[in-house]
């Protein structure tokens, strides 16, 4: 991706309140246009990060800068961004056509040119129709979309998004998720969307922030946090993977091997200097995920493998496009998951059975414990 | 064979825990119905059907006659001072909302604990006897009252005034005083049932904290108003006793002359007649304020 123009930047920022730290030396960079998403469970600090660039609170210490400008100070009225809000905040007593137009009123635009904005906003989120209905009419998708409407019609520098999701059913979330993203092409305007669901930043986002415990863990593409997680909290945090751990052997080149209860496993390093770094035999995790894991009946091949090694099934499950073959590896304690993909004849896998584990060490990161 | 027995036993119980899930509702409906029927709906039709009995003397004749209604109409007392009373309560409304209004928004925007003591606090008058207030209430607005000394310690005026005791203006000052709490409390429920996000949203789109009161906070507490205004209205119109005591000879009001016909003219039904029209009054009032208030508001 070609590298952006920076919009917003977040310099050691810290909020604390009272003897509570909810965020702790928090630094990120928002690049214009582009959609990133801020990944936590709740009470991870998200949402104050947005609600602190939306200016509904302050920080206590550090600086948010728009283009290299403070803006700490500013009132929430006077910033150029907009939010959704997690239940859109709609205005009960007003249209749907009046909830879009508010910005637009506030500013004192001219009636007729609030009323060609306000169709055109309502066209891009298909509501037209319903210009005229109130709130309380609506479902929660059409809410959602007037809220999204209400939000980009001030045509704000970033659009912050509070979960907006979060109150809608499988399915329409699904639908949502791909219409936001859509938008946000279509205006080319950068949104800040917070979430606690991962995989929902993974298919929507440019660039995922994943946070734990006031802290930013890691930044990266979506392909990076999931395959190269660089922390515990990261590689626990998405799916079940596979932590093996182990002591740090040594490095050659952009891999580094390590010390495990089933012997001596490669990893790749190359993205991760503090592991490059970090002391022989200290403590960290080999990770692998269950997709990357290969297996085959006991001696059989094992095409392209760094790692290999001998385990006894304890149990598969059956899950629709997936089977999970739960495995011992010989010799430790351990569950190492597979996931397959599944087969009608699903026979092949007896509990109880040997089979051979392998992966290459491109899918094995390491991070430290 | 045990068990079919047992069995045999838990469904004969059924139809004993149906009976008794139908019972209890049954009494309660009563109960519900009853006391509201006895306590209210009758003294109600009781007072309707004294309107049309006439009094010769000191002996109620009970037998049918619009005498009554037509001696209200026909005599020029009775509509003038309902409709002056009706003013003046329309006015006390005015005024318990545009000093209650503030207090509750004050009281709406505190957090946490000190609200609610805050909120306490003015409710504490209510649980205070009624003629004690009016007394206070009294000693204040009086020729050497608190509010003459204070005018005259300011240089304002050079001798007591007069005009706050024993008129319709202090019957209008001491009825808003009394009635504040009661203007105070749907406003404050109101404002304090507005999501709080509203006005996030309406700051994040851009408007100020005026525009934002005056498009957002103010139509959505509007019920909370429309419902105090009724509330002080109705309050305000049956009251005879704050008349009695701060309003003189010349504060006369609806509430005194029904109060008049049962007290020392001993004419009830007459004295029923005219609480009829008051009745008739209040109901008005409570449904014009239920239109308004069901309107607009948070869904």
């Amino acid at each position: 991706m070609a590298s952006r123009r920076l919009l917003l930047e977040l310099k050691s920022v810290a909020k604390s309140f009272g003897e509570t730290r909810v965020l702790d030396n928090v630094d990120l960079a928002v690049e214009d246009g582009e959609f990133i998403t801020i990944l936590g469970p709740s009470g991870s600090g998200k949402t104050t990060i947005l609600r602190m660039i939306g200016g509904f609170t302050t920080p206590t210490a550090g600086e948010i800068l728009l283009d290299g400008k403070d803006i700490s100070g500013l009132p929430i009225n006077r910033r150029p961004f907009n939010t959704v809000f997690q239940d859109y905040a709609l205005f009960p007593h007003m249209t749907v056509a009046g909830n879009v137009g508010y910005g637009l009123q506030i500013r004192g635009v001219a009636k007729a040119e609030i009323k060609r904005r306000v169709a055109d906003a309502l066209g891009l989120v298909h509501l037209a129709q319903l210009a005229e209905r109130y709130p309380a009419q609506l479902s929660g998708g059409q809410k959602q979309r007037v809220a999204l409407a209400r939000a980009i019609i001030c045509q704000p520098r970033l659009i912050l998004l509070d979960e907006p999701l979060a109150a809608l059913d499988v399915e329409l979330r699904k639908q949502m998720q791909l219409f936001l993203k859509n938008i946000q092409r279509e205006i080319k305007t950068t949104f800040l969307f917070v979430t606690h669901d991962q995989e929902e930043a993974i298919s929507m986002a440019d660039r995922i922030c994943v946070m734990n415990d006031g802290r930013i863990q890691q930044i990266g593409s979506p392909l990076d946090v999931y395959y190269r997680p660089h922390t515990e909290f990261v590689a626990r945090f998405f799916g079940d993977n596979n932590l093996i751990s182990g002591r740090l052997g040594a490095t050659a080149g952009d891999m580094r091997s390590i010390d495990t209860s089933f012997g001596s496993l490669a990893c790749a390093v190359d993205d991760q200097p503090e592991v490059v770094a970090a002391a022989l035999g200290g403590s960290a995790y080999a990770v692998v995920r269950p997709e990357s894991i290969q297996l085959a009946a006991s001696g059989g091949q094992l095409d392209g493998c760094d790692n290999k090694i001998g385990a006894t099934i304890t149990a598969v499950e059956f899950s629709g496009a997936t089977t999970l073959v739960r495995t011992k590896p010989q010799g430790s304690d351990i569950e190492m998951r597979v996931k397959l993909p599944s087969r009608a004849d699903g026979t092949a896998l007896q509990v109880g059975a040997q089979v051979a584990l392998g992966w290459r060490r491109v899918d094995s990161r390491l991070v430290p414990v | 064979m045990k068990k079919p027995a047992g069995m045999k036993k838990r469904i004969a119980g059924l139809p004993r825990e149906v009976n008794q899930i139908g019972r209890t509702p049954w009494v309660l409906t009563v109960l519900a119905y009853g006391l509201p029927c006895v306590f209210i709906l009758i003294p109600l039709i009781s007072f309707l059907a004294y309107s049309f009995f006439w009094v010769k003397g000191t002996e109620v004749h009970y037998d049918f006659t619009l005498l009554n209604y037509v001696r209200i109409v026909a005599e020029d007392i009775y509509l003038p001072v309902l409709w002056r009373t009706c003013i003046l309560c329309l006015e006390v409304a005015v005024l318990t909302i545009l000093f209650g209004y503030p207090v509750a928004y004050f009281l709406a925007s505190l957090d946490g604990r000190k609200k609610y003591v805050l909120l306490m606090l003015l409710l504490v008058p209510l649980l205070m006897s009624y003629v004690i207030k009016i007394y206070a209430i009294r000693s204040i607005l009086g020729g050497t009252g608190f509010l003459n000394r204070f005018l005259m310690a300011t240089g304002l005026i050079q001798e007591p005034l007069t005009i706050f005791v024993f008129n319709l203006n202090a019957v209008l000052l001491a009825l808003t005083v009394l009635l504040i709490p009661f203007a105070v409390l749907p406003i404050f429920l109101s404002l304090e049932k507005l999501p709080r996000n509203l006005l996030d949203a309406s700051a994040d789109l851009g408007a100020s904290e005026l525009q934002t009161f005056v498009r957002v906070v103010l139509p959505l507490s509007l019920p909370g108003v429309v419902a105090a205004a009724s509330f002080v209205f109705v309050l305000a119109i049956g009251d005879f006793l704050t008349p009695q005591m701060v309003g003189g000879n010349s504060g006369f009001t609806f509430g005194r002359i029904v109060y008049s016909q049962f007290g020392t003219a001993y004419n009830w039904p007459f004295g029923s007649a005219l609480s009829v029209l008051l009745c008739a009054v209040v109901i008005i009032a409570i449904l014009v304020g239920s239109r308004f208030g069901n309107k607009r508001g948070v869904a």
